[in-house]
């Protein structure tokens, strides 16, 4: 039996506190806040409070906060809901593939590329800018954990309606000076998943965008006792995130030197302007599944962008998009437990499968 | 000129195949490769890029790849 030594897949078991609090909601909000029992009274209280502990987690007003329960409509809550018949989509090239559907649904879209780091063409925005529209704008990107320039994008957006994804950077990068819409989903602070919240700041622009009776902007229908497990789990995150942060950081920087000392190597991004807890890399000559394998009999569990490993064995668009070596990619997420005695065994178990590898 | 064909495979065997082959060849040199797999081009800059090699699109699934440097 493979022993897993090392979780460096981008989901992560809940800490014992949300845990805690999650067995605890079970027992006290199984009721249906929308009636009028006391059991139903008690899970209003509860679904309220959360609400206003992740508003005043995630810097947006209460008011402005709505929950889901399938975190993957979040996208379309929030960029479906300012987007007009006459609008452009305007969203970048390392988008997630749900933006991507969402414009070829909608039928004009403008895509922004970026550069080999990673970062959104200023000039292509400024070029976007002059039509009207909804700028999708991605604070991190999930698969190189770069984040972009939030405030200066904005900027150069000039009138489009922003719509932001934080589902990726959570608490990580701060909300820009202007927004229109935001997205976030629980697991960027290890909460449950199956939980996205939607802030919507410019209301009378914003419209439901899914058939609807009635002033309920979202369905309403998500688990309270994970809206309870994610609020908690939030609070946690944000006790101790500017520590974690820069520790992450650290151990980052060690696993991106000590990856740098194997041959052909390409590291997606800066570490300065990325999320220190993502690093995508790819290694020349290797193939992506092969070297999942390798370190998975090693203990090591890690995520794939290569196109053995993608369902439609397409390559990553991310990776593509940057013009970074697709094959032979890894993507390594550290988490709260990441240990620098892990990083060090991660990087030698690495090592010893190149080898192995590139011998073959 | 060399020629590689890789038609049918699947990446990373046609960065590999195009490496191996340029070992032989003297700077200034070219390998001409067939290859249809999805990542061949995006891979094939990236490899030149990390390699100082230099190649070019000659038509759908055709590359030709010139050797820039000493190894």
């Amino acid at each position: 039996m493979v022993h897993i030594t090392g979780n460096f897949l981008a989901e992560s078991p809940l800490s014992p506190k949300a845990r805690e609090a999650l067995a605890d909601a079970l027992d006290q909000g199984w009721s249906d806040p929308g009636k009028i029992a006391h059991s139903a009274a008690q899970a209003r209280i509860l679904r309220d409070q959360s609400m206003e502990s992740l508003a005043q987690g995630l810097k947006v007003r209460p008011d402005e906060l709505e929950v889901l329960g399938e975190p993957a409509l979040g996208h379309f809550y929030a960029i479906g809901g300012l987007l007009r018949a006459k609008d452009n989509l305007v969203h970048s090239s390392v988008d997630r593939k749900e933006i991507f559907a969402l414009a070829r649904t909608h039928g004009k879209m403008i895509e922004i590329p970026v550069d080999i780091s990673g970062r959104m063409e200023f000039k292509s925005l400024q070029k976007a800018a002059k039509y009207s529209g909804v700028f999708a704008l991605q604070a991190a990107n999930g698969e190189t954990g770069v984040i972009q320039s939030v405030d200066e994008l904005v900027d150069t957006a000039g009138h489009l309606r922003i719509s932001c994804d934080y589902s990726i950077a959570g608490t990580r990068v701060g909300l820009p000076t202007k927004w229109d819409s935001a997205f976030f989903d629980a697991r960027a602070w290890q909460g449950p998943q199956g939980i996205g919240l939607v802030a919507i700041r410019n209301q009378p622009a914003w419209q439901n965008p899914l058939p609807h009776i009635g002033a309920l902007r979202t369905p309403q229908s998500a688990s309270l006792p994970l809206l309870i497990c994610a609020a908690v789990a939030l609070e946690e995150w944000l006790e101790d995130e500017a520590t974690e942060v820069a520790r992450l950081r650290t151990l980052s920087a060690e696993l991106r030197e000590a990856l740098r000392t194997i041959d052909n190597v390409d590291i997606a991004g800066d570490l300065t302007e990325s999320l220190p807890h993502i690093t995508s890399m790819s290694f020349l000559y290797v193939e992506g599944e092969e070297l999942l394998r390798k370190l998975e009999t090693a203990g090591f569990s890690v995520d794939s962008g290569s196109a053995c490993t993608a369902e439609d064995l397409q390559p990553s668009h991310v990776l593509a998009a940057m013009g970074l070596l697709t094959h032979g990619n890894i993507r390594v997420t550290l988490h709260h437990s990441t240990t620098s005695a892990q990083i060090r065994e991660l990087v030698e178990a690495v090592k010893s499968a190149i080898t192995d590898l590139r011998a073959s | 000129m060399k020629e590689i064909n890789c038609l049918g495979k699947r990446c990373p065997v046609p960065i590999i195949e195009t490496a191996n082959a340029i070992k032989e060849l003297h700077p200034g040199d070219s390998v001409h490769l067939l290859a249809d797999d999805p990542a061949t081009e995006i891979d094939l800059r990236a490899w030149a890029r990390m390699t100082g090699n230099h190649m070019k699109v000659v038509a759908l699934n055709e590359f030709l790849i010139t050797k820039s440097k000493v190894d």
